[in-house]
């Protein structure tokens, strides 16, 4: 028995080591990833003064990636007035006709002063880029 | 670029771990050894975006981010500031205001506020307007407590078939605190609501970029005067015994027991009474459901403009696995215990039931500590898998007024009102 086990050992060490990993009957072990996915900065605590005003600081950023293509610009100029396009990024795959009708939301019950050359455009790139048929990222 | 180039070395590694592995076999101990050489199929980064099936996460999909006076919580959207919180926080039954969700509709959200100049009004129709500083709040007025869940109207809409568009929540766009403030009717009492009056509104520090007139320059909600929950409603300056994070609504918000969390005006600073009903867009026109049981309709009558529409109100029953998770396999034969949470705005969880065949059948979990009708109470029930395999569990809860969750999708065009029984798969596998 001892003698098997000295076997495996030395055909199994360069194959074990090079798969990234030791691997025995019993466990698995020494695996880590190449990558830091999951990691988010610490944030400093505030210094406040005893005063009245209760100060929270900015909310920070995190804007998105959009889609590249014809209307990009206009989403961002028109859109981004109200929200950021995270409300873009953020959604679902949307048929056709929903995204339609949410930018007819914002220009006619929202009240966004968007041309109305303007409001096709973006709803034709939405429609290009954000529908089950296209959407990629 | 770089993780690629890992991932095609590591394959081509375990490719001739798989050579080896022949000559292994005749060692003896090799079989076990290969088993182990598939690598979990887990740490990968989750999708950035579900549909156009539901999403199957207990919890949105979005990066984790921090916030002022928040821990890292799941990212919605970043302006107006949308943020959920995840699974773990609801072990306790009162969530932590640094992981209590965050949810505003109007861009500019206050950063800050000075509390020498920051009044709340008591305006409209009423015999004598008043403005209280935080200091008469909290002085002037018998503190009132209740422990509340506050609920996001659209909670869990990405599970909805045809999605709707809208904040793509899990199940995380929920809280319970212990709230602490004044009773609402004692502010209208101190300025006096006269007759004739029907509703009362409730406006935030927050505003928009629109046009004045429109729902995206303003965010205004109303409840009838004649409304129960009224009775209920507290102006809070305290969450958990703080005060609440800016954005949750510092320095005092409104708390509506058992209601939708539309109405849970955050930086309350007007209170107004109405002569006549609120025709606004965010009480007309949005945060409205379908006058149906379950306010449950299709996409179809929707369209055919068959749909009659009322506000939305209370919260229907809902419960939740909260643990185990499913990110651990369980050995067979090994006791665990199933944990959660359960509420309903309609009045107290007398009742929850567990099942680890979808549904099936069902026993009764114990209950934990009552905190009051419209607090998350909090169950367990002791589990275990006999048998390697996936079990399914599911949870569903029963409130005082004898409503029972029911395992039938909901649908509605704005994504609200969802409360299906919710199912985890966890696995089981051998012990030896």
């Amino acid at each position: 028995m001892k003698k098997r086990w000295k076997t495996a050992l030395t055909l199994g060490g360069v194959a074990m080591a090079l798969a990234g990993g030791l691997v025995f009957a019993q466990m698995r072990s020494g695996a880590y990833g190449s990558t830091n996915t999951a990691s988010i900065g610490q944030v400093a605590a505030p210094e406040f003064a005893p005063d009245a005003k209760y100060d929270v600081g900015p909310y920070p950023s995190f804007t998105p990636e959009l889609a590249e293509g014809e209307g990009k610009l206009e989403v961002q100029s028109f859109c981004a007035t109200c929200h950021s396009t995270r409300y873009i990024s953020m959604q679902p795959p949307l048929p056709a006709a929903t995204w339609e009708a949410e930018v007819n939301k914002m220009v006619k019950t929202y009240g966004a002063p968007i041309p109305e050359a303007t409001a096709k455009k973006i709803t034709a790139y939405l429609q290009a880029h954000y529908a089950p048929e296209n959407r990629k990222e | 670029m770089e993780r690629m180039t890992h991932n095609v070395s590591r394959r081509s590694a375990l490719k001739f771990l798989g050579a080896a592995g022949g000559g292994l076999a005749l060692a003896g101990w090799a079989h076990a050894g290969w088993a182990w050489a598939q690598e979990p199929n887990g740490g990968k980064p989750l999708e950035t975006f579900t549909g156009p099936g539901a999403n199957p996460h207990w919890n949105s999909v979005g990066p984790y981010v921090t916030e002022p006076q928040k821990a890292p919580l799941i990212l919605l959207t970043d302006r107006p500031v949308q943020l959920e919180t995840p699974r773990h926080y609801f072990r306790t039954v009162f969530t932590p205001n640094e992981a209590f969700y965050v949810r505003w509709h109007l861009g500019e959200i206050p950063n800050g506020v000075d509390l020498a100049e920051w009044k709340l009004s008591v305006e409209g129709n009423v015999n004598k307007p008043v403005a209280f500083s935080l200091s008469d709040l909290m002085q002037k007025f018998k503190p009132a407590s209740v422990a509340a869940v506050n609920q996001c109207s659209g909670n869990s809409r990405s599970r909805l078939q045809p999605r709707v568009p809208g904040g793509q929540w899990g199940n995380g766009a929920m809280g319970n605190a212990m709230w602490t403030g004044v009773r609402l009717r004692e502010l209208l009492d101190a300025a006096g609501v006269k007759s004739g009056s029907v509703q009362v509104q409730f406006e935030g520090l927050d505003t928009g970029a629109g046009p004045k007139g429109m729902g995206s320059n303003r965010f205004l909600k109303s409840l009838d005067l004649t409304n129960a929950a009224l009775d209920e409603t507290i102006v809070a300056y305290l969450m958990n015994g703080e005060p609440p994070p800016m954005l949750n609504g510092f320095p005092v918000r409104l708390v509506v027991p058992g209601y939708f969390s539309t109405y849970w005006t955050k930086c309350l600073s007007w209170i107004r009474v109405l002569e006549t009903p609120d025709d606004n867009f965010w009480v007309k026109t949005a945060y409205r459901i379908p006058d149906t049981p379950r306010g449950t309709t299709t996409p179809e009558d929707m369209k055919a403009g068959k749909v009659k529409t009322i506000p939305i109100g209370r919260m229907p029953v809902r419960s939740f696995l909260i643990s185990p998770d499913g990110s651990s396999k369980i050995p067979a034969g090994l006791g665990v215990t199933l944990r959660g949470i359960a509420f309903s705005g309609y009045g107290k969880v007398v009742k929850v039931e567990v099942s680890d065949d979808g549904g099936s059948s069902w026993r009764a979990a114990e209950l934990g500590k009552d905190h009051g009708a419209y607090s998350f109470r909090g169950w367990q029930a002791a589990w275990t898998p006999k048998t390697p395999g996936r079990y399914s569990i599911a949870v569903r809860a029963t409130d005082e007024k004898g409503n029972v969750q029911p395992d039938e999708p909901v649908w509605n065009a704005g994504g609200y009102l969802w409360n299906k029984i919710e199912k985890q798969e966890l696995v089981a596998g051998k012990a030896n």
